[in-house]
């Protein structure tokens, strides 16, 4: 890895049954994940993705690039838009440091709204 | 006296916020918790189906990282204990008319993978809450905890969690 080394863009359809299983998956049993009325009642507009599944996904991103080899130090990630089914998570990244034996990628999932997610994920290099 | 403040949140209010803040900060490393199970196959096979990854590395005895706080998450119906920092302090927001929860920043640090067979517990603690702020959602306050798993005595896992609790800005 190396600094300004880009990532293959991936693109995520966002359907009810991800939004409903990543949820699941990741024991995430708020009902804004799997309920649309409940969604909707509370002001939302569909169901949306869960934290957890947006920091996995950006793990899936790294891991599909680099390999599941590496050994992941760390994600950290801000939330943006909310990923609403019938979109789609557009990612893009970039490995923007190496030092110190760790290599540092800024990761982006865009959504039709704007951002969804951008962040860093931290590897050992 | 901050300006900002002033106009935007009740001077008292503020003061009582700030100062429950500094009481639940004060009980560090609360609301230990067991997680439910142990690191385990199936659990770790309905994840990688769901996030469409596959890899050997997740089918000879590691999790994947980002499962950490997977292990300990509550499940259906379960409940906060009593002096969960987070928690509490989210209810004092509450109760002074910052009702509305958006969660905002995830950080976690991984200092190993988890193994399956290995019995993972939870700790939580009240890092910071700064404010009030006008953001795009209504004036909130941004709340930041910190959550600490552990196998044993050993560290194995750390996440920085911001929520910004607000009071909904009304719509036309």
């Amino acid at each position: 890895m190396r600094t300004g080394e880009k990532l293959p863009a991936w693109e995520l359809p966002i359907t009810p049954t991800l939004v409903v299983s990543t949820a699941l998956a990741t024991r995430d049993f708020q009902d804004v994940h799997h309920d649309r009325d409940r969604a909707q009642a509370a002001g939302s507009k569909d169901i949306f993705m869960n934290i957890l599944t947006s920091t996995a996904l950006c793990e899936r991103y790294v891991t599909d690039w680099a390999g599941t080899d590496v050994q992941i130090k760390g994600i950290s990630i801000r939330l943006g838009a909310p990923a609403y089914p019938y979109d789609t998570l557009s990612f893009s990244g970039e490995v923007t440091e190496v030092a110190d034996g760790v290599a540092t990628i800024q990761v982006t999932g865009s959504v039709s709204l704007g951002a969804h997610v951008t962040g860093t994920v931290k590897v050992a290099a | 006296m901050n300006a900002e403040k002033q106009t935007l949140v009740d001077d008292a209010i503020h003061e009582k916020i700030m100062a429950a803040a500094e009481e639940v900060k004060a009980w560090g490393e609360a609301a230990e918790r067991e997680a439910r199970d142990l690191v385990n196959q199936p659990t770790i096979n309905n994840w990688l189906e769901a996030m469409g990854l596959e890899s050997d590395r997740f089918h000879q005895g590691e999790a994947p990282p980002s499962m950490a706080q997977v292990w300990t998450m509550y499940g259906q119906g379960g409940r906060h204990p009593d002096r969960d920092p987070l928690h509490a302090m989210m209810n004092v927001l509450t109760d002074a008319g910052f009702n509305g929860v958006l969660g905002t920043n995830s950080e976690q640090s991984y200092d190993r993978y988890l193994r399956v067979g290995e019995q993972v517990r939870v700790t939580t603690a009240l890092d910071s809450v700064v404010g009030p702020k006008q953001t795009g959602m209504g004036v909130g306050y941004f709340v930041t905890s910190r959550s600490t798993w552990y196998v044993g005595e050993e560290r194995v896992a750390t996440m920085l969690f911001r929520v910004l609790k607000f009071i909904p800005k009304v719509t036309a």
